[in-house]
């Protein structure tokens, strides 16, 4: 039963995302600025630190699963999200075999993992011809903003889910780690 | 270690193409989606429809604030109007009744009228969090009749047309992410309905934020600013009469032969709780609408 909290989870950061928009201020959706909540890739940062093993891949399969729902719920273009979200995990997972998870480990790997996907989101879609933007003005009115929101984010769920994962980890991945 | 290494590169390089394949998998013109998408769109909405309500219940308490704050002018304002509608009803049963014997001397049926729609009530439960991505879902789909193609609209005016659906879930694409591939054949009335100007709202421009509304029979040359542009139903998609915007300004295109007209949307984009999706009445072969994307 344990082992359904964390895609439990997801999913309920999946079906908040929609919703997220609607909780910001209308001014600031009708601005220039483009906050984009990237709260699922937040926890999966919060996975791959406190969560996982070294040998132990859980986070990029989830990434892989959740991105992928993101893409059929909000975008209908599939696999952008689900390539994102696995590769700024995996970079992720191997940086954090250097450092020892807390706080600030936590900040400076959520940034990454969110400048990482957000601009492979950016070349996927110009490629696709999805969007056209310049980037200079990507930079300014989109990742900037979205990332130091989803940054705000991230310090706020911090306190509330890191014991926990941390257990989670040691009790379900001590004895059976095949993955 | 080199195999390791490998088999990495390897994993990366499937990834890859496997994302390819999707991407040009789902940027292809499809008409239906997949079974495995409308059952998890269905899941996630329902997901959806439990969520929205509390977070509904907070924000209303935030508009409801700033709405007490307003409400004193606002009913000065009202009360006005209201005094201006009593005349109007009167003026508009009489056209009704003129208008019903009209039609019976002409010999029409309800549904040979381009105007008339069935609403369909629905009410937004997500908003795709991809700014990029201008789409909408709503808490009705296949089950409740509503299909790829209508218009959606709220009561200001068109916002979107459906995208996809699902039995208990419906895409709307908002008109800000219209592009080449979605016109709308649209007018501004004159008072003579031969001089209509007639023409197609071609793509949303972000650049200005606005409808882009290419003019193509203009009888005399005096769109002005502030004029409403409404859907003609001549495109065979939409309905017609569905308000879609305001003339902003008008501008003559590079080979100076036609003119385009930049058209600011009606309804608000970004505060949408309601909508209505229009069911067009007019009963048409299941084709038209395809042929018409074709013909566009």
């Amino acid at each position: 039963m344990k082992r359904l909290y964390l895609p439990l989870i997801l999913f309920l950061f999946l079906v908040m995302e929609g919703v997220a928009l609607d909780l910001l201020p209308g001014s600031l959706l009708t601005g220039d600025l483009l906050i984009v909540p990237h709260w699922v890739l937040i926890f999966l940062v919060f996975i791959t630190i406190f969560y996982d093993k070294e040998t132990t891949y859980f986070s990029i399969i989830y990434a892989l699963t959740f991105g992928l729902l993101i893409d059929v719920v909000y975008t209908g273009i599939l696999g952008v999200y689900m390539f994102s979200y696995a590769f700024a995990i995996y970079i992720i997972h191997l940086l954090n075999k250097m450092l020892h998870g807390n706080i600030h480990v936590s900040i400076l790997l959520g940034a990454v993992a969110v400048i990482l996907s957000d601009i492979s989101i950016h070349v996927i879609y110009l490629v696709a011809g999805v969007n056209d933007m310049m980037w200079k003005d990507y930079f300014m009115t989109r990742l900037l903003p979205t990332l130091i929101s989803n940054l705000v984010f991230l310090v706020v769920l911090y306190p509330i889910v890191v014991k926990r994962l941390t257990t989670w980890g040691q009790e379900q991945l001590s004895r059976s780690n095949t993955l | 270690m080199s195999f390791l290494r490998r088999r990495k590169l390897f994993i990366f390089l499937i990834g890859f193409i496997v994302l390819v394949a999707l991407i040009g998998f789902s940027l292809r013109d499809r008409a239906n989606l997949t079974i495995a998408e409308q059952f998890v769109l269905d899941t996630v909405g329902f997901a959806q429809k439990v969520v929205h309500t509390p977070v509904n219940f907070i924000t209303d308490i935030f508009t409801n604030i700033d709405d007490f704050r307003d409400t004193y002018t606002e009913n000065q304002v009202l009360k006005e109007k209201l005094a201006e509608y009593k005349g109007l009803i009167y003026e508009v049963q009489g056209l009704k009744a003129e208008n019903e014997e009209l039609r019976e001397i002409a010999d029409l049926k309800e549904s040979d009228q381009l105007r008339n729609f069935t609403p369909i009530q629905a009410s937004v439960m997500s908003r795709s969090p991809e700014r990029w991505v201008e789409q909408v879902t709503i808490n009705k789909g296949k089950d409740d009749g509503v299909a790829e193609n209508m218009a959606v609209i709220t009561p200001d005016g068109m916002i979107g047309k459906i995208l996809t659906t699902s039995s208990s879930t419906a895409k709307v694409q908002l008109l800000t992410g219209f592009d080449q591939f979605n016109r709308i054949s649209a007018s501004v009335s004159r008072e003579d309905s031969d001089k209509d100007i007639r023409g197609m709202i071609e793509e949303y421009d972000e650049e200005s934020g606005s409808l882009l509304f290419r003019i193509i029979e203009e009888s005399d040359k005096d769109l002005k600013e502030g004029e409403l542009v409404f859907s003609s139903g001549l495109g065979g998609v939409f309905p017609s009469g569905l308000p879609i915007g305001e003339v902003k300004e008008v501008v003559p295109d590079q080979y100076g032969l036609t003119r385009t007209a930049l058209v600011e949307p009606a309804a608000d984009m970004y505060d949408i709780n309601q909508v209505i999706v229009v069911d067009r009445a007019m009963d048409e072969e299941e084709d038209t609408a395809d042929s018409e994307e074709e013909a566009e």
